[in-house]
């Protein structure tokens, strides 16, 4: 730099010179000429060292120091998120149906919203709740506490909760039934409300974890106390089984039971479920009977290909003092397999299910055929179309297709 | 710390609540060291084996660092893990969203600190066992949703080590795939150097040249 900073001030030296001695000999023109030069020379001189000077300026140690306490406080900020003790979140699902069957008009048939609330301290508690908001026929909104828990977390392998839960009994309801993961529209036969399979439970649970050697292999476990069911009892017969949590236990005896899952291969998971228990008629607190669970379900996936199975029964005993003294039995099962044709988004569900109670007007024999577009990991449309078979007449026996938006967030 | 966990294995109950409640407060106040890349790989093996079980594969990148908290915490409920597991698992699901390496060490003379692209001293067949094995499998060919046939004859090797280089340390996503590859596979602790013997390793195990 400083050797060629030198040569503008040769030049001038000499421009300078050239001026003094020929003053006289040359024109005005020229000398004009001669000064406006000189100026140039003069301001890119000028630029040159106020160059030099912001150059040196650009970084001093109070600006290093501004930029380290800045990017502390920014880091500080981000970390604040993931640090604090108390957590919010939202998730759940929504889904849209349109049904059209054999004996029925097509029409948008269900519309719904599962929000899902979380809300975690520390690792020691997590309050989860669901409603469920669904559109009736009529316009109207029915709303349902789907469960509400109090998680504890007692230790790496136990959690204590309290409250209303998804049954704990079989695999279709605890893990499956969320619209955006079920790859039918609909429940396997006997899978639904007041049908063979329970859907909720109010009481306690303790649920973990328990590795078999190493991380890979592990049995989950999940034992409740609960308030168990009640009989609707119409006439002399009991018309269905209510197995969803309830706030009141009129026949004051507590149902146990729960279910033991084996992950024996990462991709394979075997469970058995059982409770038992008494139970009695809405009116009839005092005519308790037996109340029996049995359940054994399996799920495995390798790549896209999925495979699922489950059968569940619930049986109550006979009871003199009963208006409807006979014993009964629900029971159900299905199998189902879906494949994804990777690369693409498409999927196709085939399952076959079985359902039978007391009364042989609701059972029902079901094939469901569908086929899947997977928009991401919780986003799908679903179309199926349902053979089915139950006794004549009946709206179970109706063939008919379903189109599903579902959406999980 | 967690031998003391396994060792309450027997369902006993109210000396399990007892040594538990202790054990918990503990336990609630030790965070795990996410920069700990052993972590990482149990986390991403585990995440690997368990988180496609009941439902599709949601993609590690989907969440924010604090959302994937609750939601490990309630698949933690749901699907009966270890308190070990979801740990591992919400370190490995926290780290793949971490496109940038955190600012290391070194500072010049003048204050300015420089971008270290620290690295590992783990060979490329170490690191891909570490790191990259839950997602791609042991043959190559892929062992979650998304994961590509790395042995394909015009599969991903057939591209250029720039373009490779660059979706390994940045991340990416083919439109419409199931599941984004995390930024240096979810481990932040890979330098350039590492990346480059990762995908040496790649080119020799799996590329054209191996077959
Ligand atoms: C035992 C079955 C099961 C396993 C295993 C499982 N999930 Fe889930 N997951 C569910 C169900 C069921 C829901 C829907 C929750 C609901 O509707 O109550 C869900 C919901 C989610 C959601 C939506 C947000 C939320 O909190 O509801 C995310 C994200 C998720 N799971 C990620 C994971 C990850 C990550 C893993 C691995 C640790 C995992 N899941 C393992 C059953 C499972
Ligand atoms: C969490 C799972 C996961 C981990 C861990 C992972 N990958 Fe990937 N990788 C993917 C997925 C998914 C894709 C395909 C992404 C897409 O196409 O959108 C992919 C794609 C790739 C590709 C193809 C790039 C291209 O341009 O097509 C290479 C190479 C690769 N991964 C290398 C690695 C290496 C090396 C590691 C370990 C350092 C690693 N991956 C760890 C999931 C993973």
């Amino acid at each position: 730099m400083k050797r060629s900073s030198r040569k503008p001030f040769a030049v001038f030296a000499a421009s300078i010179a050239a001026v003094a001695l020929s003053h006289d000999v040359f024109a005005d023109a020229t000398y004009d000429t001669l000064k406006s030069q000189v100026d140039n020379l003069q301001n890119q001189l000028r630029e040159v060292k106020d160059q030099l000077k912001a150059q040196e300026k650009r970084v001093n140690d109070a600006d290093v120091y501004e930029l380290r306490k800045r990017i502390e406080q920014v880091s500080a900020q981000s970390e604040e998120w993931k640090n604090a003790d108390s957590v919010v979140h939202l998730a759940g699902y929504g889904d849209v149906s349109y049904t059209d069957g054999d004996n029925q008009n097509g029409a948008v048939s269900a519309v719904r919203f599962n929000p899902i609330f979380h809300y975690q301290y520390r690792d020691l508690i997590m309050l989860e709740a669901e409603l469920e908001l669904e559109l009736e026929e009529n316009g109207a909104t029915a709303n349902n506490l789907e469960y509400l828990t109090v998680d504890l977390f007692v230790n790496d392998n136990l959690a204590l909760i309290a409250g209303k839960s998804l049954s704990p009994l079989g695999q279709f309801r605890q893990n499956f039934h969320p619209s955006w993961i079920n790859k039918l529209p609909t429940a396997p036969p006997g899978f639904g409300h007041d049908q063979a399979a329970p859907v909720s439970e109010t009481g306690l649970q303790a649920r973990g974890g328990l590795p078999l050697g190493g991380n890979s292999r592990f049995i989950n476990y999940a034992l409740y106390a609960g308030n168990g069911p009640i009989l609707e009892i119409v006439g002399d017969e009991i018309e269905a089984i209510e197995a969803e949590g309830r706030t009141s236990n009129d026949d004051d005896e507590a149902v146990f039971g729960g279910r033991v899952g084996i992950i024996a291969l990462p991709q394979l998971e075997l469970g058995l479920s059982g409770a038992t228990g008494k139970v009695a008629g809405e009116d009839e607190p005092n005519a308790t009977r037996s109340y029996r669970v049995f359940g054994a379900d399996f799920a495995y996936h390798w790549r896209t290909l999925r495979l699922r199975g489950e059968y569940i029964e619930q049986k109550v005993g006979s009871e003199v003092a009963s208006a409807a003294p006979a014993a009964a039995k629900w029971q159900a099962w299905y199998a189902q397999a879906s494949y994804r044709f990777a690369p693409t988004n498409w999927e196709g569900a085939v399952r076959y299910g079985d359902y039978d109670s007391p009364h042989d007007s609701s059972d029902q024999k079901q094939w469901a055929v569908g086929v899947n577009y997977l928009f991401s990991a919780n986003a799908m449309a679903k179309l199926a179309y349902n053979f089915n078979n139950a006794a004549n007449g009946s709206a179970a026996d109706d063939d008919g297709f379903q189109l599903q938006f579902a959406y999980g967030f | 710390m967690n031998r003391v966990m396994a060792s309450t294995r027997t369902f006993n109950f109210f000396p399990a609540l007892y040594l538990g409640l202790s054990v918990t407060a503990v336990l609630a106040t030790t965070p795990v060291d996410a920069e700990n890349s052993d972590i990482l790989a149990r986390g991403a093996k585990s995440w690997s084996e368990n988180c496609a079980r009941c439902h599709e594969m949601r993609d590690p990148m989907e969440f924010r660092d604090d959302l994937w908290r609750p939601i490990v915490t309630h698949m933690r409920v749901r699907a009966g893990l270890t308190g070990l597991q979801q740990r591992e698992i919400l370190a490995f699901l926290q780290s793949a969203n971490n496109r940038m390496p955190e600012p290391r060490g070194n500072v010049t003379d003048s204050g300015v600190p420089t971008r270290s692209t620290a690295a590992t001293d783990l060979s490329g067949a170490e690191i891909y066992q570490q790191t990259c094995v839950a997602c791609h499998g042991q043959d190559g060919t892929g062992a979650v949703p998304g994961a590509p046939d790395l042995t394909a004859a015009d599969g991903p090797l057939a591209q250029d080590d720039g373009i490779l280089l660059r979706h390994i340390t940045e991340g990416f996503k083919t439109p419409g795939s199931p599941m984004a590859m995390p930024p240096k596979g979810g481990n932040p602790a890979l330098g350039g150097a590492d990346i480059q013997r990762v995908l040496g390793y790649l080119r020799e195990k799996f590329g054209a040249a191996s077959q």
